[in-house]
C-alpha cells in the first residue's frame, strides 16, 4: 500500500518536473494557433468578416470571439478546413457576411479616373499605383479582389473582373471523370 | 511487354477457376459438403454485397459482376472446416463482406483481406466449430446436421502435432497421415502455377512467402528436430499453398511495390511459422496476413522503386 | 554496344498501317486560323490589324520574351478577324487567333536574304536569330520554342534527332524523312554548326526501314550517325531516348540540356533547314490522317491554320458520326467536333468510328501499371492520392516525374483513365502553389501596410510631440526673455527715477 503510494508519488513528481522543464525549454513564441488559422484564411483582407483583415479575424477565432463561418472568400471549403483544424463541428457559411464569388481583380477605367488617390488609401495590400491628379492603375498580381476600393471611388471607375481560366491554368475536372 | 491481357472481372474469374483443383482435392477427401459450403458462401456474399451497395445508394450490378465478392466467399468457404455448421460460413461471409470490404468503401478500398478478416472473426468467436475437420468422406448435407457431427471428426495434423507436443511427445514418435493435406496443397500449388503463367499474380509474393516459411521452419528444425516439425511438413500441411498463391496475393490488401511484395510475402511466411509453432491456434495464415496488411502502407512508402532520374 | 532499349514501355503495333508512306501536298486553304498560343508558353502579340493585307511568310505576331515564338501568315490575303477561338485542347477553352482569308495568289515575302547553302559563313548568332524569327517550335507535339531550347543547350556535347515517331499510328516523321532525306541531314548540319555539339545521333525506330536506308545513303558527314532503335512505345520520350542512346539519366526535374544533350524532332530540323537555307519561316507541316474511320491513312503537307474539315476532306472518311482525336492514340486529346485548325504541333488527327469505352472500375492495385511505367513510378499509388486530391502525398510519390505517356492507362485491367488523374493532380498542384504564393504575398503586403500605417501614426505622434515641445520651449524662452526685458526695463526705470531724484536733489 505504502509502496504503491510512494512509487506513484515519485513518478508523478518526476514526470511533473519533466513537463515543467519542457514547458520552459520548448516554449513557443507567439501564438501558433493564430498562425495556423491565418494560413487557412484566403488573405483577401476584404473585411467582410467584420474584422479589419485576415489576421485580426484569425486572432478573433483563436480567442473564441468569432465564429469560423464569417469568411465568404474562403468559401465553404475554408470553413470546413477551419473546423478540422480546430476540431469543431463545421458550420455553413454565414450569408450575412456575403457570398462566395469567383476570384476577381480590380480594373481601373483609365478614361474616367480622376486621380483622387482614395483607392490607394483603401487598398489593404497596396495594389494600386498612382499619385494625386494622375491616372491610377492596379498591379494585377497583387490585387486580392477584396472590393474595398469600390465604395471609396467617387467616379465609379473601378470594375471587378472575374479571372477566367486559360489554357495554361486550366484544371481538368477529375470528379466528373470519376463518376463516368 | 504486352497489350492489355484482361480486365478486372476476367482476372477475378481466372483466380476462381484456378482454385478448382484444390477444391476438387478437398471434395475427394472431405466430401460434397465442401461444395455446399461454397454455394452457401457465394449466395450470402452476393446478397450481402447487394444489400450494402443498395444502402450506400450505389449501382449494384457492376459490382456484383466484378467477381470480387464471389472470390472472397469461395476463399473463406474452403478455408473453414467442411463440416462446420451452415451458419458458420454465413456469419463469416457476412462479416467479411460487410465489415471487411464494404464499410471501407468496397472493392479496392479495404486495407485487410476480407476473407481472412472473416476467418479470424470465426476462429475467435467459434473456436470449437472452426477446428473440427472430418476424418472421412462426408455427405453433401452434413453441415445441416446438428447432432453426431463430433463423432466423425478429428483434428488436423497441425493441431494434432501441437497437442501431442504439449503432452510431452516428441515429433519423431508421432505418426500421422498427411495424404489429404498433401494433395489439397498440391492442388492449390498447381492452380497457383497456372496464375503465375497467366501473369495474373506476380511471382514475388508466393515465392517469398514460401521462402519465408521454409527458412523459418528450417531454422527451428535445425535447432531442435525433436520439438519442431520439418519444413516439408509445414509446406504440405495447413493452408500453406492456398495462402501463398491465393490469399496473400490479394492485390488490394497486399504491398504493391516489387520489393515491398518480397518483404510482405516473406514476413507472412515467417509469421505463419511463429504462430503455428508458438501460438495458440493450429493454423496461422489469417493472422499472419492480417498483421502484414496493417504494415502495407508503411512498406509501400519505404520501398518505392528508384524513379527515373532520382 | 547497347541495344538501345529501356525498362517498361509497351510494344504496340501501328493499328492502321498505310500501304504507301507518301507525302501529299494539298492545295492552299481558303482561310487559315492561326493561334497566338502554342501548347505551352506565352502568347505572341498580334502586330497586324483587321483589314491588313499580308503576304505568305509575313510576321503577324511578335514576341517579347523567349517563352513563345512569333507567328507568320501561312497564306497571302486579308486579315479578317483577330479574336478568341476554341483551341484543340482538352479544356475546350478559347485563345487569341488571327484569321486570314486567302487571295488565292500565295504571294511570298521577299525571301532572298537567306544564309543560303553557305551557312557555314554565317555566325551561329545569325543563324540562331534566324531560327528565333522564323517561329519554329518543337514539331513533335510539345510546341516549345526551338530557339529557347537551343539557347538552353549551349555547350552541349551531343545532338539527338528524335525521328522515333512519338506514337504508333503517327507517320508524319517517316513521311518527311522519305520525302526530304537531304533536308534532314542538312538541317542536322546547320544545328551542329550553331549548338557546338561534337556529334549528332539520328534515332529512328527499326520498323522504318526505308527511312533508315535513305538517311544512311545521303549522310556523308561522319559526325552524324543513324541508329535504329527498337520499336517500343515511349522510346521517343526525351528522357527515355537520351537514356537508351547514351546511357545518361536526365535528373528528375531536369532537362536534356542539364546533361549536355540537345534533343530535336526531325520535323523541327527540316523547319530549321527551310528557315536558315531557304529563308522560309514555319508556315506548313506534315499531318498524319489516320484512324478506324479512314480507309487509307495519309500524310499531308498542310499550311498551318487550315481547318480540320478542310484537311479531312482529302482523306477517305467513312460516313457517319466519328470521334476526332488530336495527336496520338496514347497521349492525344479527344475533341468535340472538327471546328479547329492545324497548329504548329498538330502531328496527327485520328478519325475513329465511335466505340463504347469500357467503364472504369475500382483500382485493385494489381501492379500492371508499374511494370510498364518507363520512369518507374507507382501509378497505382499516384492514382490513389490524385483521386483524393492529396497532392502532398502524390508529390511524395514523384507525381512531377510522370511523363503522361499513357502506358499505365493502356494496361489497366480496371480501365481507369490514370493519366487524366495525374494531369488533374499536376494542374491542381500548379494552381495551389500559385495560390499559396499569392496569399503569402497578400499577407506580407497587408502586414507591411499595417506596419507602415502604424509607423506613420507613430511618426506623426512623435512629430507632434516634438513640435509641442519646441513650442513650449519657445514659449518658455519668450517668457524668460520677457521677464528679462521687464527686469531690464525695471532696472532702467529704477535708474531713471534714481537719477531723476538725484537730479531733483
Amino acid at each position: 500500500m505504502l509502496d504503491a503510494v510512494s512509487i506513484l508519488s515519485i513518478l508523478a513528481l518526476a514526470l511533473g518536473l519533466v513537463l515543467g522543464y519542457a514547458a520552459i525549454r520548448y516554449k513557443v513564441e507567439g501564438n501558433p494557433l493564430v498562425d495556423q488559422i491565418d494560413a487557412i484564411l484566403p488573405q483577401t483582407q476584404c473585411g467582410q468578416c467584420d474584422f479589419p483583415g485576415c489576421r485580426p479575424y484569425a486572432e478573433a477565432i483563436a480567442s473564441g470571439e468569432a465564429e469560423i463561418n464569417q469568411c465568404p472568400p474562403g468559401g465553404q471549403d475554408g470553413v470546413d478546413a477551419l473546423a478540422e483544424l480546430l476540431d469543431v463541428e463545421t458550420l455553413t457559411l454565414n450569408a450575412e457576411h456575403g457570398e462566395t464569388k469567383p476570384k476577381r481583380i480590380a480594373v481601373v477605367d483609365e478614361k474616367v479616373c480622376i486621380g483622387c488617390t482614395l483607392c490607394i488609401q483603401a487598398c489593404p495590400v497596396d495594389a494600386f499605383v498612382g499619385s494625386s491628379k494622375v491616372m491610377t492603375q492596379v498591379i494585377v498580381s497583387e490585387c486580392t479582389g477584396c472590393d474595398l476600393c469600390l465604395p471609396v471611388c467617387p467616379v465609379d471607375c473601378i470594375d471587378m473582373v472575374e479571372v477566367k481560366p486559360t489554357i495554361n491554368t486550366f484544371v481538368p475536372n477529375v470528379l466528373e471523370l470519376a463518376n463516368v | 511487354m504486352q497489350d492489355k491481357a484482361m480486365d478486372t472481372n476476367q482476372v477475378m474469374r481466372q483466380v476462381i477457376y484456378a482454385l478448382a483443383l484444390g477444391v476438387a482435392a478437398q471434395v475427394y477427401f472431405f466430401g460434397f459438403s465442401v461444395l455446399v459450403q461454397i454455394a452457401l458462401a457465394v449466395i450470402t456474399a452476393l446478397a450481402a454485397e447487394a444489400l450494402v451497395l443498395r444502402m450506400r445508394g450505389m449501382q449494384i450490378a457492376p459490382s456484383l459482376r466484378d467477381g470480387s465478392a464471389v472470390l472472397t466467399a469461395v476463399l473463406l468457404a474452403i478455408a473453414i472446416p467442411s463440416i462446420a455448421p451452415w451458419w458458420i460460413i454465413v456469419l463469416g461471409v457476412l462479416f467479411a463482406i460487410v465489415f471487411g470490404k464494404q464499410l471501407f468503401g468496397g472493392l479496392g478500398n479495404n486495407p485487410f483481406n476480407p476473407a481472412m478478416l472473416g476467418y479470424a472473426f470465426l476462429l475467435i468467436s467459434y473456436p470449437l466449430q472452426m477446428t473440427q475437420w472430418p476424418s472421412e468422406f462426408q455427405g453433401a448435407l452434413a453441415i445441416f446436421e446438428f447432432s453426431g457431427v463430433d463423432a466423425l471428426t478429428g483434428a488436423t495434423n497441425l493441431d494434432y502435432v501441437k497437442t501431442q507436443l504439449m503432452l510431452g511427445e516428441s515429433i519423431g514418435a508421432l505418426t500421422f497421415e498427411s495424404i489429404s493435406q498433401m494433395w489439397i496443397n498440391f492442388g492449390f500449388l498447381l492452380g497457383g502455377i497456372y496464375l503465375l503463367l497467366r501473369r495474373i499474380v506476380f511471382w514475388h509474393i508466393p515465392l517469398s512467402l514460401i521462402a519465408g516459411l521454409a527458412l523459418m521452419s528450417s531454422i527451428l528444425y535445425l535447432i531442435d528436430p525433436a520439438n519442431f516439425s520439418s519444413p516439408v511438413f509445414h509446406l504440405i500441411n495447413g493452408a500453406t499453398m492456398l495462402a501463398a498463391f491465393f490469399i496473400a496475393t490479394d492485390p488490394v490488401s497486399a504491398s504493391t511495390t516489387p520489393l515491398g511484395r518480397l518483404i510482405y510475402g516473406f514476413a507472412i511466411g515467417a509469421i505463419i511459422i511463429v504462430i503455428r509453432v508458438f501460438g495458440g491456434y493450429p493454423d496461422a495464415v489469417a493472422f499472419a496476413v492480417l498483421l502484414m496488411n496493417i504494415t502495407v502502407p508503411l512498406i509501400d512508402y519505404y520501398t518505392q522503386p528508384k524513379v527515373f532520374g532520382k | 554496344m547497347s541495344n538501345f532499349t529501356f525498362k517498361g514501355g509497351l510494344v504496340l503495333e501501328n493499328p492502321f498501317p498505310a500501304k504507301e508512306i507518301d507525302l501529299i501536298r494539298i492545295p492552299l486553304p481558303d482561310r487559315v486560323v492561326l493561334p497566338m498560343q502554342q501548347r505551352i508558353g506565352d502568347q505572341a502579340k498580334p502586330c497586324v490589324s483587321v483589314g491588313d493585307h499580308v503576304l505568305t511568310g509575313q510576321v503577324i505576331a511578335t514576341i517579347d520574351d523567349d517563352r513563345c515564338a512569333p507567328v507568320h501568315a501561312s497564306i497571302s490575303g486579308t486579315v479578317v478577324a483577330i479574336d478568341n477561338q476554341v483551341m484543340a485542347h482538352q479544356s475546350g477553352l478559347e485563345a487569341l487567333c488571327v484569321t486570314i482569308e486567302s487571295d488565292g495568289e500565295d504571294e511570298w515575302m521577299d525571301n532572298s536574304v537567306a544564309c543560303t547553302e553557305n551557312y557555314d559563313f554565317c555566325t551561329p548568332d545569325t543563324i540562331y536569330n534566324k531560327i528565333r524569327l522564323s517561329g519554329i517550335v518543337g514539331m513533335g507535339g510539345a510546341g516549345f520554342p526551338t530557339h529557347t531550347k537551343v539557347q538552353f543547350a549551349e555547350g552541349c556535347h551531343t545532338l539527338i534527332v528524335n525521328a522515333t515517331e512519338c506514337e504508333p499510328g503517327i507517320m508524319c516523321d517517316d513521311a518527311l524523312m522519305q520525302a526530304y532525306p537531304t533536308k534532314v541531314i542538312r538541317g542536322v548540319e546547320v544545328l551542329l554548326h550553331i549548338c557546338g555539339a561534337e556529334k549528332a545521333i539520328i534515332a529512328i525506330e527499326d520498323d522504318k526501314k526505308e527511312s533508315i536506308e535513305l538517311l544512311r545513303k545521303f549522310c556523308k558527314n561522319e559526325r552524324i550517325t543513324i541508329e535504329a532503335i527498337p520499336t517500343k512505345y515511349t522510346s521517343g520520350a526525351e528522357k527515355i531516348l537520351v537514356k537508351s542512346l547514351l546511357g545518361i539519366e536526365i535528373p528528375s526535374g531536369g532537362y536534356a540540356s542539364d546533361v549536355g544533350v540537345l534533343c530535336q524532332n526531325v520535323g523541327t530540323l527540316v523547319a530549321i533547314f527551310d528557315a536558315v537555307v531557304e529563308n522560309r519561316p514555319l508556315i506548313s507541316r506534315v499531318v498524319t490522317i489516320t484512324g478506324s474511320a479512314i480507309k487509307e491513312p495519309k500524310n499531308l503537307q498542310v499550311r498551318l491554320g487550315a481547318s480540320y474539315d478542310y484537311v479531312l476532306s482529302f482523306a477517305d472518311i467513312e460516313q457517319g458520326e466519328n470521334d476526332i482525336r488530336m495527336a496520338g492514340m496514347m497521349m492525344g486529346v479527344d475533341l468535340e467536333g472538327t471546328n479547329y485548325s492545324i497548329s504548329k504541333n498538330t502531328n496527327c488527327i485520328f478519325v475513329n468510328k465511335p466505340i463504347e469505352k469500357p467503364s472504369a472500375q475500382e483500382c485493385i492495385r494489381c501492379g500492371m501499371c508499374n511494370t510498364v511505367c518507363p520512369v518507374e513510378l507507382l501509378p497505382q499509388q499516384l492514382y490513389w492520392y490524385s483521386k483524393s486530391s492529396n497532392i502532398e502525398k502524390a508529390l511524395d510519390y514523384n507525381l512531377l516525374d510522370c511523363i503522361e505517356c499513357g502506358c499505365c492507362s493502356h494496361v489497366c485491367p480496371s480501365n481507369i483513365p490514370l493519366v487524366d488523374y495525374y494531369q488533374f493532380a499536376k494542374a491542381l498542384n500548379k494552381q495551389q502553389t500559385k495560390e499559396k504564393e499569392q496569399t503569402d504575398n497578400a499577407r506580407e503586403r497587408f502586414e507591411f501596410r499595417e506596419f507602415r500605417l502604424e509607423r506613420n501614426k507613430q511618426e506623426r505622434a512623435e512629430m507632434m510631440e516634438a513640435k509641442k515641445k519646441a513650442l513650449k520651449e519657445k514659449m518658455a524662452k519668450d517668457k524668460a526673455q520677457k521677464i528679462a526685458i521687464a527686469a531690464a526695463q525695471e532696472r532702467v526705470n529704477a535708474a531713471k527715477t534714481a537719477k531723476e531724484s538725484e537730479d531733483a536733489r
